[in-house]
């Protein structure tokens, strides 16, 4: 059993579960989820204007943008937990257009290969932390119940709370529940990744730890969309970095050079704002 | 169909003297159990520890009884004792003492939950405890309580169906007597509980639409 | 003496008919609550309606209408089945706004973390929701059972022998005086304090793993 609570560096060293290897990535430079003219509307609001985006296979990307821009609903949107009322989405291959029903099957392929970190962790606060992490992997993937304890306590362990299975959710801090999160979302070995907002109910140490996991989950090679405030995660972790503002990308480029020097007004404004707080 | 028409419509004034029954029991037992239910509420949360063990005790009998045992109890068990009641006054005695241990607790939780800052400020202004119930915690205790104890009036309405078991001529031994004379109980009983319905859906709508409003207001 | 051991003879039907009906009914009051929260307009408007009806006519008349409405002309039912039918039809409307009212406080981020992690909506409910909303439903699942604890007595006068059936019996019988009847309020009062230990207790026990 792996100790150490911090993941190991380097494209996927954990070892390919063998789901996972099966599935087989896209060709590197493919892009693995992309995104054409997003339309999602509530009633007349619309909070998503005809969005697109591109994101390939190993890259973090980070959305980030003033509250009630749409980052969220757009994640949400990746995996079908909002519909969408138009445009397409494609995941690893898989086309949903925006304004039709999915059959249950083409939904299922997405959810495993989309994993998702909610803000407010959404652990199942009945069951054990190991439970937690081991029940998908029955229920989905179909795992014997030993298979799915054994990559549970793996990926605990990963996250550096191996000690902590046999325990309840309320027992831990609120970085403890997210990291735990995360192992969750992995367990089905997903090929992409979405954090919405993954530290923003914690406080700012607790914070760091699980921007310390996420980092090394990126360095592993993890296809990753994360709406965030953390604008030194942006910069520094993920590859590129989208704007966006009232249901819009604003401007999209390399994070080092979009958060040195933003191209457009408002987002400038914005960076400036978050960073004087 | 016409054929059933015809029958509930010979027999309805029959059911609706009986409905005009049960609405006097209710309205007499409201009248006397929720005072009652304001006395033992205070009484649960007096100072004296006998007297708050006295309450504490008649209101757990009270709730705890059935209802039915209850008027059998004012009905046949008093009259063994001596004291004969009619079957409209035991009914009511008998309804009245369990609005009584009901309406206590609804009372009592409408007066905890006036925040402990108006017992305070009240106490600020120099009000006696006499005037910090009057003027402060009751007003406001009473309004809280009022969506649950219409709710609770609606429960006692129904409840005057038990009065069946003394012999009182409410709505429903009305109905039954006419089911047992004419020997048609389906029919008859129908329309004793559309009756029942039509005054406790309509009141139940109400409530729970004050009880929606109340809530905005307080939030 | 004599008074006390007639009055025994009425324990097993009064606890009887009390666990039947409550089962029968928190289980039919599963499926009122999931029609009542159907996508189709018509079933949830029915399952509505049946709910409100249920609540607004007082049991006596439901037991009557089963036992003597149906039972003169149609099928007979024993006074038993006809009583615990009556009452497992109004449990089983108020478990269904019990269990609508706990459904309401799960919180949603949970049934969206099992869609995210590809649930289906039968695992969702079996693993997730459900055991969640069972949880929150007990407390006031317990209240009304010790209310229809007390409701069952409704049933003695459709026949079935039960407590308040022999005190009605004893008391037709006039030397008994007023003392069976505090006896008899006592011992509805000493049935409900399992309901409530085994509610408190599951209680305390599920609050302890899950601390919310």
């Amino acid at each position: 059993m792996i100790q150490t609570p911090i993941l190991k560096p380097g494209p996927r060293q954990d070892g390919p579960h063998p789901d996972h290897a099966a599935a087989g990535r896209p060709q590197p430079s493919a892009p693995v989820v992309r995104i054409e003219n997003l339309v999602k509307r509530y009633g007349a609001y619309v909070a998503l204007h005809e969005i697109g985006f591109e994101l390939k296979s190993g890259e973090v990307v980070a959305i980030i943008g003033p509250s009630g821009s749409g980052k969220s609903t757009l994640l949400r949107c990746v995996n079908q937990l909002e519909q969408p009322d138009g445009g397409c989405i494609t995941v690893a291959g898989q086309r949903f257009e925006g304004g039709k029903e999915h059959s249950r099957a083409a939904l299922d392929t997405l959810r495993r290969t989309v994993g998702m970190v909610f803000q407010s962790f959404n652990l199942f606060p009945h069951m054990t932390i190991l439970r937690n992490v081991s029940i998908a992997q029955e229920r989905v993937a179909g795992r014997s119940r030993k298979d799915a304890e054994d990559r549970a306590m793996h990926l605990l362990a990963r996250v550096g709370l191996a000690d902590k299975a046999g325990q309840y959710p309320a027992r831990c801090s609120g970085g403890q529940q997210q990291r735990i999160a995360i192992a969750r979302a992995l367990a089905l070995d997903p090929q992409i990744m979405l954090f919405d907002e993954p530290t923003s109910a914690l406080d700012p140490e607790l914070g760091l730890e699980v921007l310390a996991v996420m980092r090394e989950l990126a360095e592993s090679g993890m296809t990753m969309i994360v709406v965030t405030h953390e604008m030194r995660f942006a910069e520094n972790v993920s590859d590129r970095v989208v704007v966006m503002a009232d249901g819009r990308v604003i401007e999209e480029g390399p994070s080092r050079e979009l958060m040195r020097d933003p191209k457009t007004e408002r987002t400038q404004r914005f960076l400036h704002a978050v960073r004087d707080r | 169909m016409s054929e059933i028409l015809e029958f509930w419509g010979e027999w309805l004034p029959t059911l609706l003297d009986g409905l005009l029954v049960s609405l006097k029991v209710t309205a007499a037992s409201l009248a006397l159990g929720i005072p009652l239910g304001l006395v033992l509420a205070l009484a649960v949360k007096a100072k004296s520890a006998p007297l708050r063990i006295a309450a504490l005790i008649a209101v757990e009998i009270g709730r705890g009884t059935p209802a039915l045992v209850l008027l059998q109890f004012t009905y046949f068990g008093l009259a063994s004792t001596g004291l004969t009641l009619s079957s409209y006054a035991a009914a009511v005695a008998a309804l009245a003492a369990c609005t009584g241990a009901y309406t206590s607790e609804i009372i009592r939780a409408g007066l905890e939950a006036v925040p402990q800052g108006q017992s305070e400020a009240a106490i600020a202004i120099g009000f006696s405890r006499m005037d910090q119930l009057r003027y402060v915690v009751l007003p406001q205790g009473l309004r809280i309580a009022v969506p649950p104890l219409l709710g609770f009036s609606i429960l006692i309405f129904q409840s005057t169906s038990l009065c069946y078991a003394i012999a009182l001529p409410e709505l429903m031994s009305q109905a039954y007597s006419v089911g047992s004379n004419t020997f048609r109980y389906m029919p008859i009983l129908i329309l004793a509980g559309l009756l029942f319905a039509a005054i406790c859906i309509p009141a139940t709508l109400l409530v729970s639409r004050l009880e929606h409003r109340l809530d905005r207001h307080t939030r | 003496m004599e008074a006390l051991t007639q009055l025994a003879r009425g324990v097993p039907w009064t606890i009887a008919l009390t666990l039947t009906s409550f089962l029968l009914g928190a289980l039919l009051g599963l499926g009122l609550c999931a029609l009542r929260l159907s996508s189709s307009r018509v079933l949830r408007a029915l399952a509505t309606g049946a709910v409100l009806l249920l609540r607004s006519v007082p049991p006596v008349v439901w037991l009557f209408i089963i036992f003597f409405g149906i039972g003169f002309g149609y099928v007979q039912l024993p006074s038993f089945l006809a009583a615990m039918l009556g009452l497992a039809l109004i449990t089983a409307a108020n478990m269904a706004e019990i269990y609508r009212g706990a459904l309401s406080g799960v919180h949603r981020g949970q049934t969206e973390a099992a869609i995210a992690l590809g649930l289906s909506p039968r695992h969702r409910f079996q693993d997730i929701v459900g055991p969640q909303m069972i949880r929150i439903a007990l407390p006031s699942a317990a209240t009304f059972a010790i209310g229809l604890l007390k409701d069952t007595s409704v049933a003695s006068l459709i026949g079935v022998q039960d407590v308040a059936f022999q005190v009605n019996a004893l008391a037709q019988r006039s030397f008994s005086g007023t003392g069976i009847f505090v006896i008899a309020a006592l011992l509805y009062i000493a049935l409900s304090l399992p309901i409530a230990a085994l509610a408190r207790w599951t209680d305390l026990r599920l609050r302890a793993k899950v601390a919310r």
